[in-house]
């Protein structure tokens, strides 16, 4: 009993040191510790998603949940959306090759010393043993922490910020135009996105729109920056009611910029029906059918591509 | 409950502070090696607390190297103020309440009430970092008052006295012929960090860099098609959007490459 004890005291011991170290990624970098560069992933398009559109006229950037270890999703769910949601907008830019939890978009599986880890995690998430896997959930965790707190915070988001405009270039985005910008934040990178309107904001000219997919985030400025933030939630999602750790999002403090831009009109919530927050029975399951019929993921679909193509039009 | 003048192992004397176990800072004062377990968790406490304030070193864009130098030099100032702040308990202990122990026995119980403060590392975490900070400072302030009631003999009032004295005589201290012993201190800060300590947390929200990958975009332009580079800086320069203020100076970043920013607008503030 008393090595489980010791066991369970010394893992617990390890988390809270590793949290307590994961700012110095964001502080380092601010520092010039790990210089300036921007990274990329390389991801060829597949004809629909990361593929420059002539005539495009809006740009979408999908944030994935904390389970990613790089710009490249293996989820097939996440894949599928985008396709789908891709068919759906023709006139829409989608780029997803962007991992939200890394200050220079530098993958989980492309850093310096710790590579072989996250590849053995990503390893362990893909075949198990999935515990192991956690480990990348975890550590993207924290950086989602990173970004909520108000000493890092807006270091973080201004990286972040960084990421999304290099993405945005990247697939030809003219910051002089009025294109408007969707982020789709899913999970905890909703606070990855709403986060980094703030700081996205001073670089283009266009509307920054926040879609919230069972999103997690405290209340940050951004929510006040950006022009529309529409929060997507499920009646079985249990994750996205994480927000409320937040202070700031308690109604008992009328003047966090949560509750100021619910009172400006700022956010918009849509409720999904009975959804989970991932895997079957999630937003993106393609089997699991809504009262009326509708597949999980043609509604998500659906209600996403309203929102781009109409902005005013779901209230 | 341990035995009187035998202390056990580092680990479970920091354990027993921790806990605020009162035999433990009479056992500190009567061993012979307390001083120097003291003056090991004080040297600690210090450097923990140091990392764990290192936040302003690093919004201050100070080179790794001299960040360490910075946390060394705020560890031996954190010693200082350890010497200073067991000088005040032994005066005001021993003028107010007549309690006559030798200098080093009261160094052994304050040092060993700086236990929590080794866990100031911590404060750094991200989300509960603050709200830990508060809850260490009412620890250590309870640690203080368990040892010096410990320590001297005190009732917990006198304990709560002796310490609230001690901070007034250091605070008189500061202001008035410690003066230079400060700005030494400080000065020296400045000269481990290298560059200018001018931004503070509270100035994290307004603080701006400007991202050198802009100025690189021909190396972009050589792995996918992009839009033409003047005519990105045109564009840029059109929208008036495009963020150059800087509020950091430039110390620790590499010299320009590009003359991308010659093109850009200034920002207005």
């Amino acid at each position: 009993m008393a090595d489980i004890f010791t066991f369970f005291s010394i893992v617990l011991g390890g988390l809270l040191v590793w949290a307590a170290l994961s700012p110095f990624e964001t502080l380092g970098w601010w520092a010039g510790w790990f210089g300036d560069q921007m990274y990329q992933d390389n991801l060829p398009s597949d004809g629909l998603v990361r593929a420059v559109r002539p005539n495009a006229d809006r740009y979408i950037l999908f944030l994935s949940g904390v389970g990613r270890v790089s710009g490249e999703t293996f989820s097939r769910r996440e894949q599928g959306f985008l396709q789908r949601l891709a068919q759906a907008l023709p006139q829409a830019v989608i780029i997803d090759d962007i991992f939200p939890y890394s200050v220079n978009n530098l993958s989980l599986t492309g850093q310096p010393f710790f590579a072989r880890l996250w590849r053995w995690a990503l390893r362990c998430k893909l075949d198990g043993p999935a515990l192991a896997g956690y480990l990348i959930n975890v550590r993207n965790i924290w950086q989602v922490l990173v970004s909520v707190d108000r000493r890092y915070g807006p270091i973080y988001n201004q990286a972040m910020a960084e990421v999304l405009l290099h993405s945005l270039l990247r697939y030809h985005y003219d910051p002089a135009s009025n294109a408007p910008v969707y982020l789709i934040g899913y999970s905890g990178a909703g606070q990855m996105a709403v986060g980094a309107v703030t700081y996205l904001r001073e670089w283009i000219r266009g509307p920054i729109y926040v879609i919230s997919l069972g999103g997690i985030f405290g209340s940050d400025p951004g929510v006040l920056a950006a022009n529309r933030i529409y929060h997507l939630y499920g009646d079985r999602d249990k994750a996205h009611k994480l927000s409320a750790i937040a202070p700031g999002r308690w109604s008992i403090f009328p003047t966090s910029e949560w509750n100021r831009a619910r009172r400006q009109g700022l956010i918009r919530f849509i409720k999904m029906g009975p959804m989970g927050h991932t895997g079957v029975g999630g937003y993106l399951d393609n089997k699991t059918r809504l009262p009326d019929g509708t597949i999980y993921l043609d509604k998500t679909v659906q209600v996403v591509a309203d929102i781009v193509m109409q902005p005013m039009a779901v209230a | 409950m341990i035995e009187t003048l035998k202390l056990p192992s580092l680990w479970q004397t920091i354990q027993h502070a921790l806990g605020l176990d009162q035999t433990i800072f009479t056992a500190v004062q009567q061993a012979p090696e307390g001083l120097w377990l003291a003056g090991i968790i004080v040297c600690l406490a210090g450097l923990s607390e140091a990392v764990g304030q290192s936040i302003v070193l690093l919004i201050n864009r100070v080179r790794f190297k001299r960040f360490v130098l910075a946390l060394m030099i705020a560890t031996i100032s954190h010693f200082v103020g350890y010497l200073l702040w067991t000088t005040t308990v032994w005066l005001v202990g021993g003028y107010l309440f007549e309690r006559t122990q030798p200098w080093l026995a009261i160094a052994s119980v304050v040092g060993l009430a700086y236990a929590p403060q080794l866990l100031a590392f911590f404060t750094l975490t991200p989300f509960i970092g603050n709200p830990f900070s508060i809850l260490l400072s009412l620890w250590s302030l309870l640690a203080i008052v368990v040892a010096l009631r410990a320590g001297l003999g005190l009732e917990t009032w006198q304990a709560i006295v002796t310490s609230g004295l001690g901070w007034l005589l250091i605070q008189t201290w500061k202001r008035t012929v410690g003066r230079p012993v400060y700005a030494l201190g400080r000065w020296l800060q400045r000269r481990a960090a290298g560059v200018p300590l001018e931004f503070t947390s509270h100035d994290v929200s307004r603080l701006r860099r400007r991202p050198y990958w802009l100025e690189n975009l021909e190396s972009w332009k050589s792995q996918r098609p992009l839009i033409d580079r003047h005519q990105l800086v045109a564009r840029l320069s059109q929208s008036g959007l495009l963020l150059v203020e800087q509020i950091l100076p430039e110390t620790n970043r590499a010299p320009s490459q590009g003359s991308l920013e010659a093109h850009l607008p200034k920002r207005k503030p």
